[in-house]
């Protein structure tokens, strides 16, 4: 990774959104230093649109709650310089809307790419299971998909940076140019991982706010 | 009808259909008569009648469903990134292999850090659950490792990396050592130690300075040793963040760290079972010492009783174990604390540990002198009534114990001569055998009778300058075959997992002692299967002291798994004395180790 003009190396944020059966939607945004140490981390309380809102911004909703809602809040929050910020769930990625930042879809085996589950990932919705899938029975326990998992969508453009499978909306093809640039230096980083971190740290913040 | 719009511009609110109301306007033509009837009439017209109505219209009702951008509550936290210890080493080229040596790929198996149960403040826990994996320190701190360690060592250094009070009390040979310095390593490098206290046994230390050269090269190690004004400036030299002490000697200089009000933000202790004793000296200095973190690594966490546990813990937490805790409620409130794994859950592809009991019945000069030796104990201390002290019956133990290695009058030994065969057969086969006993006067013995298969010994009279080139002499000399070992000396912090077999010529007072001599050859980096062979004579004291042995067995399996008590545990004065049937005088003893 680069150096900043102001002298300390610019960090790298993770931004995911999520999903609570109850609760609705929390957002988590982590932001890492080069040597993928946490410098700050910030998350929302749960977000859940009300009936008026589903009905009113209709096929909007998603781009309202995961880009303005939650990512532009978040992200406003980090008081770092940052290279970009990375996303595992693609309906963040309309965050790139509201911030002068290169925003990337990282795509992996289980990234939620319009919500598909990918292959070796348990699906827990039982009946499209049994929809998408007359043979199957679903039992008690998770069924899994033999299928391959769905690569990007058309939408979007997809490229590689290391080992790592990166996507930018197609209409941001640009930024594509800009994170390859500024991570070039990024070496053997796996960007999927510091996902589960952000994952463990709301299910741990929940715990403490039970307790 | 139409849809009514709200001309206002406070935006386009809807507003349901309203009807509205439109009056109706009556036209009435009269009708004319014949001839001028049209022009009268038209000049007589006065118009026609119009009824006016007024249009009621009423403002429509409208529903207003404000969508207002909710103020979206959000937690923040920030972390300080210290920095750490900065070694000095030779510059790394783009792929240079070495950085990653023996560290799993990123894109492997991660082992994350979890936050103990005491810290309590959410940010404090959040720092720890989004540390990344130790893999990933170990790879972008440039840490290289010259073995690649197994998957429960990486948790055993995920579960001492955020804790301030921990033990590790795996079983012997599962490396403790490297888990420890590791752990030390990763927070040196993260900033969140700059010096380290590591106090262990004397006979120890330069095994310490090597594993530190193994697994640490870059952190230097300062061993404080030498007169008491060397010790002085050693004590206050900061070059190095990691001193090395021993034992005794900080009793010794305990008024010097004092007076120099040194702090340390960790003290590790080795061989924690050396505190196990809260009215020793020992525990006492370790007690005094002013650090942030302690640490304690045993594998015997309890060797004779939970009261063992209670005088660790004195260390680590004052006054959170007690001794009126019954195990079970110890071990629970302990769990946090402690980590504890064996070889047999852990290392299942460690080659196998077999024993065999020799159970020997003594020759006929041995059982002479034996008799005679038992008789003569039993009557004396039946004569001393209540004045038999547990002194009085272990010097019986002992000269009974030593009739069963050795006949002092004609120097028989069954023991021997089944030794002396088995150990052709291990020399014959190119092999290496340790033997361990508690006296060095059997060793000595044993050394003059296996002279041709040149034994190295290993003991309390051996000088400690001499020890380590011995233990290099027995490792790579393929003519030594044999090493004896004192279980006092040899015990323990020894790697010698080349050696395939293990002989106890006499045991131990305790099991878990017996399990640190087996384990210095079957441990990690063990070739074969090791045989450990458990010499027993007949009809003896060592088979009645063997039934109290397999008893403290099952205390440990208490604390440490969720087994109850089957029978009362422990060495008792009625039990010691019971070994000759003698009726004891007191109540229970601290320790019979």
């Amino acid at each position: 990774m680069t150096t900043s003009e102001s002298g300390s190396p610019p960090g790298l944020g993770f931004l995911t959104v999520l999903e609570h059966d109850q609760l609705g939607l929390v957002g988590g945004y982590l932001v890492l230093n080069v040597h993928g140490r946490p410098l700050e981390f910030h998350c929302t309380a749960p977000v859940k649109a009300n009936r008026a809102q589903q009905i009113l911004f209709g096929p909007t909703l998603d781009s309202y709650l995961y880009g303005e809602q939650i990512g532009q809040t978040l992200l406003g929050k980090c008081s770092l310089e940052l290279l970009g910020v990375c996303t595992d769930v693609e309906r963040a990625l309309s965050v790139r809307e509201y911030v002068s930042l290169p925003v990337s879809l990282v795509l992996t085996d289980s990234a939620a790419v319009d919500g598909h589950s990918a292959i070796g990932a348990p699906t827990t919705n039982a009946d499209e299971t049994a929809a998408d899938h007359p043979g199957l029975t679903t039992g008690a326990g998770p069924v899994w998909r033999v299928d391959a998992a769905h690569r990007a969508a058309p939408h979007l453009c997809e490229f590689s940076i290391g080992a790592n499978r990166l996507a930018v909306p197609a209409h941001r093809q640009d930024d594509r140019e800009t994170i390859t640039g500024r991570l070039e230096n990024l070496g053997e980083f796996d960007l999927a991982e510091p996902f589960q971190r952000i994952r463990q740290a709301v299910e741990e913040a929940h715990r403490s706010g039970r307790a | 009808m139409h849809d009514a719009l709200d001309g206002s511009t406070s935006g386009f609110a809807w507003k349901p259909h309203q009807q509205v109301e439109v009056s109706s306007f009556a036209t009435e033509i009269p009708v004319a008569g014949a001839d001028n009837a049209a022009w009268s009439g038209a000049l007589s017209r006065t118009g026609p009648k119009v009824t006016s109505d007024t249009l009621q219209n009423t403002v429509a009702a409208a529903v207003s469903l404000p969508i207002v951008a909710q103020s979206l509550r959000v937690a923040s936290y920030r972390f300080a990134c210290a920095a750490g210890w900065q070694a000095e080493r030779p510059p790394t080229t783009k792929g240079d292999s070495r950085r990653t040596a023996n560290v799993p790929a990123p894109f492997g198996t991660r082992t994350r850090i979890r936050p103990p149960g005491d810290i309590v403040k959410l940010e404090d826990r959040l720092f720890y659950v989004l540390q990344p994996s130790l893999e990933s320190l170990l790879r972008e701190g440039a840490l290289s490792l010259p073995a690649q360690p197994f998957g429960y060592q990486f948790e055993g250094i995920a579960f001492l990396y955020p804790r301030y009070c921990a033990v590790l009390a795996d079983e012997m040979g599962l490396g403790k050592t490297m888990q420890a310095i590791t752990a030390i390593r990763l927070l040196l490098h993260a900033g969140e130690l700059s010096n380290v206290l590591l106090i262990c046994p004397k006979p120890l230390v330069t095994n310490w300075q090597r594993e530190f050269a193994a697994w640490a090269e870059e952190l230097p190690v300062m061993v404080v040793e030498g007169d008491r004004a060397r010790r002085r400036w050693q004590w206050q030299r900061n070059e190095a963040p990691i001193k090395i002490a021993n034992y005794e000697l900080l009793h010794r200089d305990s008024d010097l760290i004092a007076e120099l009000d040194l702090h340390f933000d960790l003290v590790l202790l080795d061989e924690a079972q050396r505190i196990k004793n809260r009215t020793s000296v020992t525990s006492h200095a370790v007690r005094e010492l002013p650090r942030r973190r302690s640490w304690a690594l045993t594998g015997t966490p309890v060797e004779n009783s939970p009261q063992d546990l209670v005088g660790i813990f004195e260390f680590l937490a004052p006054g959170y174990l007690n001794d009126s805790m019954k195990p079970r409620r110890m071990g629970r409130a302990a769990s946090d604390y402690v980590l504890r794994r064996t070889k047999d859950r852990v290392l299942t592809e460690l080659p196998p540990k077999m024993f065999r009991d020799a159970e020997l019945e003594l020759s006929a000069a041995q059982r002479h002198s034996y008799q005679l030796a038992e008789d003569e104990g039993v009557l004396r201390l039946t004569e001393m009534g209540d004045g038999a002290t547990i002194q009085h019956v272990f010097e019986l133990v002992l000269r009974l114990k030593q009739i069963c290695n050795f006949d002092p009058a004609t120097g028989d030994s069954s023991k021997f001569e089944r030794l002396a065969a088995d150990l052709d057969e291990v020399a014959a086969s190119g092999r290496k055998a340790i033997i361990f006993s508690q006296w060095v006067s059997t060793l000595e013995t044993l050394a003059e009778r296996l002279a041709p298969l040149q034994p190295v010994q290993y003991h309390g009279k051996v000088p400690q300058r001499q020890r380590d080139a011995l233990l290099e002499q027995f490792r790579s000399d393929p003519n030594h075959h044999v090493m004896l070992l004192s279980y006092g000396a040899g015990g323990v912090g020894l790697n010698l997992q080349f050696a395939e077999y293990v002989f106890l010529f006499d045991r131990w007072w305790n099991p878990a002692v017996e399990d640190q001599a087996i384990n210095r050859a079957h441990r990690i980096g063990a070739a074969g299967p090791v045989t450990v062979t458990r010499f027993l004579a007949l009809d003896t004291i060592e088979q009645r002291i063997d039934q109290v042995l397999r008893e403290k067995r099952e205390l440990f399996d208490t604390i440490f798994s969720d087994v109850e008590p089957q029978a009362k545990l422990g060495l008792t004065h009625q039990e010691i004395f019971g070994l000759f049937k003698l009726r004891c005088p007191n109540g229970p003893i601290d320790t019979a180790a």
